[in-house]
């Protein structure tokens, strides 16, 4: 009689442990490893894509007769007959651009990227950086030619 | 009072003992927890309010490109800067107001390089500080061009 009172009272120990064990858990999960949200960060990868593209099809070619990015891609996917003030034709002065920009930017942020202008994807007309393994904010930004549509696209890693 | 009961008072009082020192261990666990949460939340709030300078910044009226009265999203016009400096400094307590302990550049880097620094109010005891690049876009109302820019914010927070 006396054996079996003291294994349930030993039953109603375990049971008791197992319950603080499993709250204890709760609790280092749900509050000690509380990661804070990264809204900075959400804000930056939303917003740095498309600005980036946005801006950069806007800027003015320095000496290729004022012609804007996004001018010199059309004429890059087309027939190619702008030849700027370095002797570049416009495909040559586009990506040359977007390197140095991009160098001065997402580089300097330690950001991995990839641009892509083209018109079939499989063969692009300008492609920097490398592509990303994991996870990626996008911007896709199409622009008219007379043949069909080109398209610039950016992605940024992470 | 006989032997028997002097050991289980003793005994009772043994195990009040290691009862309110569990009772304390717990306490101080709890509030350690408590602790490191409030700084998550704290640091969430520092970069909640990083992300409103940010914004404000990059709509704020004084800067913003307009054109035949329509503003031009994500464009700084180049020939509002130097006035918006002027005012900023002029009105500090309004600016204070809206973007805090921060300091605010804006960098040219593309056709040439250039800088200007439109407000800055910095703290020296500050714990948190956040930095938002945002590219933007740089016009110049005189040949009617863009610039490829960035926009940094730096905000400090206690």
């Amino acid at each position: 009689m006396q054996d079996k009172k003291s294994q349930m009272e030993i039953l109603g120990l375990a049971i008791v442990i197992v319950l603080v064990l499993i709250a204890t858990i709760f609790v280092i999960r749900f509050l000690l490893f509380k990661t804070p949200t990264e809204h900075r960060q959400s804000f930056i990868s939303s917003e740095l894509a498309s600005n980036m593209l946005n801006t950069f099809l806007k800027t003015a070619a320095k000496d290729c007769s004022q012609l804007t990015m996004t001018e010199l891609l059309q004429d890059c996917a087309q027939a190619r007959s702008v030849i700027c003030a370095n002797g570049q034709d416009s495909c040559e002065y586009a990506e040359e651009s977007a390197r140095y920009i991009f160098s001065q930017t997402l580089d300097k942020w330690g950001m991995n990227y990839e641009f892509l202008a083209y018109t079939d994807i499989n063969q692009p007309l300008i492609e920097i950086g490398v592509s990303c393994k994991a996870e990626k904010r996008s911007k896709l930004y199409p622009i008219p030619i007379s043949s069909a549509t080109m398209y610039t696209k950016l992605d940024i890693c992470g | 009072m006989s032997k028997r009961t002097q050991i289980q008072i003793g005994e009772t009082i043994a195990v009040l003992f290691v009862f309110f020192i569990l009772i304390v261990i717990g306490f101080m666990f709890y509030a350690r927890v408590i602790k490191s949460n409030i700084e998550v939340e704290k640091e969430e709030l520092s970069q909640l309010r990083s992300v409103g300078i940010a914004q404000r910044v990059m709509f704020m009226p004084e800067v913003q490109c307009s054109e035949n009265n329509l503003i031009i999203d994500n464009c700084i016009d180049i020939l509002k800067l130097e006035s918006a400096q002027n005012i900023m400094n002029e009105n500090n307590i309004y600016y204070f107001d809206l973007l805090e302990f921060s300091d605010v550049s804006i960098y040219q880097i593309y056709p040439t390089e250039a800088s200007w620094n439109i407000y800055s109010k910095k703290m020296e005891d500050f714990k948190n500080k956040f930095v938002t690049n945002v590219p933007i876009s740089l016009y110049d109302p005189v040949t009617r061009k863009h610039g490829f820019g960035v926009l940094k914010i730096e905000t400090l927070s206690k």
